[in-house]
């Protein structure tokens, strides 16, 4: 066990390495650069353009750029932001609790709602209510996020005048309540593309189980359904839920980005597409970073809780 | 059940019009409706050009805005009043032909590298799976708008790029089925009879993950006709002129009060895609799965 | 001379440096005098802008979003308001050759400052933060945005706390309007500190009306009122600056009212008509000093016939795309001064949308329709592509407009639209494109100098340090254009600009479609707001702003 961990530390961090050296080139190597959103400045003129190139270190040769920024990163220094100034972790750090809460708040519901419709539904195969439920999730995962977003903004802010178009809080109030009015339309949203996917691959796993010997065995020994279904059946149909979860974990990230950008959410999905659009390479490069450790992180995670519920999963 | 899986060598294949699994998908009313759903929107893709008075690149302001209905305009024009009906159709050859094509591309490989990485395991299966990760790690959207950087943005490039950026989930829940599933007896029992690694990943282990990643590969297919939405919604995808269902709606987002059917058409075409795809998606997933009569 | 005389049509800008001065007080912006009775600030006031203000050193390289903060916080020496008169804000008065602030040569300048004037942490404004400020623009060790203008100060002495002199290496007339856009930043809060990562950066501290109060990053700044401040203003308690990234639902947003005012990136167009009808709003058209234009690249075969680039501007239907795609908001013109100006030439010949006339003059320059339809001449097929930033839907539009009038008379456009970090970098710096859509102000602030755009010697792609992404080249317009820089006189400028457009207008480096007019909303109460063709943000005035 201690050697597996140790073997998937050093596993990691050539991951690391290996994800810092593509990312840094597939940034650099891309055309345009970070000054290019000064050009239609009035006023700017190539000259200055070179001159603050040269002040920023953008004009050295690749290697020693990346080797520079890598050198920081092993000492703990992620650099700073190119747009604001302030240190990498800083930005990033200011945009985790935002994305947090509504991933979290999403999840918790699609991952509820998922999994009890999807085992409910292959209990029940065929029947009117798995009919539905599969007809609704693919329906769900047919709509486009933005385009839901901006209807469910028309529906509840702009006619009934329920919900607030977007934002995470009022300027000014940023009550518990009012962080809650705010997170409603946006976490639904999210959630119902989360629920379906949730549902499909609750309702496929549970239906991998039911056909299993050992089911049969338990029904043929004449438990009760109940303890069947929940014992037997549920518990594992979850074990590739867990890879699911895991592989989720990176998603914190890119999950939220159009939903964010509709309701105007602060989160990390935004600052992604906001670093990504203006070239700031460091926060991109951090965000990558983090994006990779959470990767790891997630797939040891559901490797190893895989490997504690079923135990013909040998970790090796 | 078992030894009769392996021992058996695999018989002249049944007329495949004659198949359970055929049968098993016939009797699947949903899959139908899926299936009638797709055919119904490729005939129209295919034939709706000829058949339209329209050409789906003729730009005439004059029509701009036409409500659905207008003359012969059944969708309605756009802010450029080229007719609706005319885009979506040729649009539609576009998107379906990404997606499926991502889809394909995306799923054979992704399996590819989930059967081997499942079954070899130890160093192969450990480095195979770290470049899952690797690729894992880059948010979808950074791959998506990097590439984009680089290449021109014509259909098949588009294609590889969706591709590139949707194998691995495919792998990843391959691979965990497949190191699951190794240890069981008939694999065993196929070792013991000598069959070859090859033979037992593809011809033992394969047929017993097709119920996984025919899910995830209808999830691949939806995913892969949105991606697309959103890299036009972005301006990276299909330029325009050329219509596809993902950049005429988005464009619409902005006249959603003022022309709804902008958005509608084209999102009620790829829900319906989509849509149709999972149910076939589905009644495949319980046709082929074997145990699926044994309950 | 008087105001009247000098400046008849109450037209922009007019440095004055060697005729004569206007010095207006605008009278609701500057009374002068530091304390006086006025009303105690109230209430909160939320600006929607689509870019997130992130560069709070008015002095860094930055975006126009981020002036609508330093406009906000600092105040420059006197500013321009939006019939071109200078009013003073730091300065005790604008200098001209009246009033002895420039001599008569344009080579020496006085400036004297307000007096009692604090900096937001109490410290006492004085004549060291404006020599450190013009020192700070031209320090090799700093990140400076713009060094145009600084770099030609010399002898720059503090005379007395609230007296400042220096000397011009040559007359430089747009040195009046560039100070116009040159905040004054503290000495002190600079001090023993690396400029380029002072804690000043982050949380600037200015003479302005509003102090800076606190950011949550990629959300909004909040600013709240400066009640020492110097002027009239502010009336606002707080000022809220959000940052909405999507154009639709910077609009819904409006509409919901969970914003007041739209700025930055305003309403678009396709709104424009339902927004008008909104109730409680004040929805306005307020023009600005940029032109759109399809830009050519002259050093490709195919636009080195003037015929083509004539041929190309008869094809355009300007009317109906202004009208149809824009919905009427932006007014045509021909050329890149705005219609303010007071340089602005209105004789400039009309352009004429006429498919036969530009099938005649290709046809009468040789260029023949081959077998696929497009024309060819001397090997060269006239097919070219068009690039613009990639998700400008209205520009698509304009785009596939074009595509398909140019194909009318034989000519080929593909579209190439491409992300925006990559369109504006080297592609188009060094020219590398065939053609674009693109909206440019050339303008050096309210000056009408555009030799970063014009000169031929401004080309990067021959090595210059301009933005002549044309690469145009004519010498008489380079002669006037040096000519323009180094008059004082703006009647005599005023000359060389007017023909400067006309020789732009009939060689078409660019062809000219609308100069920019943008729709401003926010909610009726909201008083104080002016459109401001000078500057480049809403919030130039916000001083001024109150709830009715």
């Amino acid at each position: 066990m201690v050697r597996y961990l140790l073997s998937r530390c050093g596993q990691s961090l050539v991951l690391l390495f290996l994800v810092s050296l593509i990312g840094f080139m597939v940034l650099n190597l891309a055309p345009g650069g970070p000054l290019s959103q000064f050009a239609l400045t009035p006023g700017m003129t190539k000259e200055a353009l070179d001159r603050i190139a040269e002040q920023m270190g953008l004009n050295r040769p690749l290697p020693i750029q990346y080797l520079d920024w890598l050198w920081h990163l092993i000492r703990g220094d992620w650099g700073v932001s190119y747009r604001d100034g302030r240190p990498v972790l800083e930005v990033i750090g200011s945009h985790l609790f935002a994305t947090l809460l509504l991933m979290g708040t999403a999840t918790f519901f699609a991952v509820l709602i998922g999994a009890s419709v999807g085992i409910k539904g292959a209990l029940a195969q065929g029947s009117a209510f798995d009919t539905t439920t599969t007809v609704a999730a693919m329906i769900a995962l047919s709509i486009p996020t933005f385009w839901f977003g901006l209807v469910a903004i028309y529906v509840f802010s702009l006619w009934l005048g329920w919900l607030p178009a977007g934002n995470m809080y009022t300027v000014g109030d940023g009550s518990v309540g009012d962080y809650a009015r705010h997170l409603i339309l946006p976490s639904m949203v999210l959630a119902l593309v989360e629920v379906a996917v949730w549902s499909r691959y609750m309702r496929a796993a549970t239906l991998e189980v039911i056909s299993q010997d050992f089911v049969r065995t338990a029904k043929a020994k004449g438990l009760p359904p109940r303890r069947v279904v929940m014992k037997h059946i549920v518990g594992n149909a979850l074990v590739p839920m867990i890879t699911l979860a895991g592989l989720q974990l990176p998603t914190l990230l890119g999950g939220a980005l159009v939903t964010e950008t509709v309701f105007t959410w602060p989160g990390m999905g935004r600052l992604f597409l906001d670093s990504l659009g203006y070239n700031d390479y460091p926060v991109v490069m951090g965000l990558l970073m983090f994006s990779a450790i959470l990767v790891l992180i997630g797939n040891l995670a559901a490797d190893l809780l895989a490997a504690s519920i079923d135990p013909r999963i040998r970790l090796d | 059940m078992i030894a009769a899986d392996v021992t058996e060598p695999r018989s002249a294949p049944t007329r495949w019009w004659r198949s359970r699994s055929l049968r098993r998908f016939l009797r699947n009313r949903l899959a139908l409706v899926g299936v009638a759903m797709i055919v119904t929107l490729t005939l129209a893709c295919v034939l709706g050009p000829y058949l339209l008075p329209f050409d789906e690149l003729y730009i005439d302001l004059r029509a701009r805005f036409a409500p659905p209905g207008t003359g012969a305009h059944i969708f309605g024009t756009d802010p450029l009043g080229r007719d609706i009906a005319a885009r979506l159709f040729q649009a539609g050859q576009i998107s379906l032909l990404v997606g499926f094509s991502a889809m394909l591309m995306s799923t054979v490989f992704g399996t590819l590298v989930g059967v081997v990485a499942g079954y070899l395991g130890g160093r192969i299966g450990a480095a195979l799976m770290r470049v899952v990760d690797a690729f894992l790690s880059f948010p979808s959207v950074f791959l998506l708008l990097s590439l984009a950087a680089f290449v021109s943005p014509s259909p098949l490039m588009i294609t590889l790029i969706i591709a590139v950026t949707s194998w691995m989930e495919v792998a990843r829940i391959v691979e965990a089925n497949v190191r699951s599933l190794r240890e069981r007896d008939f694999v065993l029992a196929a070792q013991m009879v000598g069959l070859t690694k090859r033979q037992i990943m593809f011809w033992e282990l394969l047929p017993n993950v097709v119920g996984p990643i025919t899910v995830a590969a209808t999830l691949t297919v939806a995913r892969a006709i949105l991606l697309e939405a959103y890299i036009s919604f972005l301006g990276y995808g299909i330029q325009p002129p050329l219509p596809s269902w993902g950049n005429m709606l988005n464009g619409a987002q902005q006249y959603l009060a003022q022309a709804p059917w902008l958005a509608i058409v084209p999102g009620v075409a790829i829900a319906m895609a989509v849509a149709g795809i999972n149910f076939i998606g589905d009644g495949l997933r319980d046709a082929l799965d074997a145990r699926s009569d044994q309950r | 001379m008087t105001k009247q005389s000098f400046h008849p049509t109450r037209r922009q800008t007019l440095l004055l440096m060697g005729a004569a001065g206007l010095t207006t007080l605008a009278p609701s912006l500057t009374p002068l005098g530091a304390a006086q009775a006025q009303e105690a600030p109230s209430g909160q006031l939320v600006i929607g802008f689509s870019q997130e203000p992130t560069v709070f050193n008015p002095h860094m390289p930055h975006i126009e979003v981020d002036e609508g903060v330093h406009y906000a916080v600092f105040d420059p020496l006197f500013d321009v308001d939006q019939d071109g008169n200078f009013f003073p804000l730091l300065a005790a008065e604008v200098p001209t050759v009246e009033n002895g602030g420039i001599s008569a040569d344009g080579l020496t300048w006085r400036v004297k400052l307000r007096d009692g004037v604090t900096w937001h942490d109490g410290t006492p404004f004085t004549a060291e933060d404006v020599k450190f400020t013009i020192e700070l623009l031209v320090n090799p060790e700093f990140k400076s945005w713009r060094s145009t203008g600084h770099d030609q100060v010399r002898n720059l002495t503090v005379v007395s706390p609230t007296e400042i002199t220096w000397t011009m290496e040559k007359p430089f007339a747009p040195y009046l309007s560039l100070l116009a856009g040159t905040f004054i930043v503290p000495k002190h809060a600079f001090e023993g500190q690396d400029p380029n990562t002072a804690p000043f950066n982050n949380t600037p501290i200015g003479t302005g009306a509003y102090k800076w109060k606190n950011r949550v990053a990629g959300d909004h700044i909040e600013l709240e009122a400066n009640t020492n401040y110097f002027g009239d203003g502010p009336y606002l308690e707080r000022l809220v600056i959000k940052y909405i990234p999507d154009l639709t639902v910077l609009y819904t947003q409006f509409k919901t009212g969970d914003i007041d005012l739209v700025g930055l990136q305003w309403i678009t167009p396709d709104h424009y008509e339902e927004a008008k009808g909104l109730s409680d709003r004040v929805v306005e058209v307020v023009g600005t000093a940029t032109f759109e234009s399809l830009s050519f690249n002259m050093q490709r075969p195919q636009f080195q016939d003037l015929a083509v680039r004539q041929a190309l501007y008869h094809a355009i239907d300007k009317q109906a795309i202004i009208d149809a795609l824009y919905y009427g908001v932006p007014s045509p013109t021909e050329t890149f001064m705005p219609r303010e100006s007071f340089y602005y030439n209105d004789a400039l010949p009309a352009h004429e949308y006429s498919p036969d006339k530009a099938r005649a003059l290709l046809d009468e320059a040789g260029w023949v329709p081959g077998d696929d339809g497009i024309r060819v001449k001397d090997g060269v097929r006239l097919a070219f592509t068009n690039s613009t930033t990639a998700g400008n839907h209205l520009r698509e539009q304009v785009q596939q407009f074009l595509q398909q009038s140019f194909q009318d008379i034989g000519v080929e456009m593909t579209i190439s639209n491409l992300p925006p970090a990559v369109m504006w970098g080297d592609y188009w710096m060094l020219s590398q494109f065939d053609s674009v859509v693109v909206g440019l102000n050339v303008l050096t602030g309210a000056d009408p100098d555009a030799s970063t755009f014009f000169l031929s010697s401004a080309s990067p792609a021959k090595g210059g340090a301009g933005q002549n992404t044309w690469v145009y080249e004519n010498p008489e317009v380079d002669a006037l254009l040096t000519q323009g820089a180094e008059t004082v006189v703006p009647e005599e400028r005023r000359e060389a600009y007017l023909k400067i457009q006309e020789i732009l207008r009939a060689d078409l480096p660019f062809l000219p479609i609308y100069q920019y007019a943008v729709i401003h909303g926010r909610k009726a109460g909201v008083e104080g707001f002016a459109g401001n063709v000078n500057n480049r943000i809403d919030t130039w005035n916000v001083r001024s702003w109150r709830w009715n």
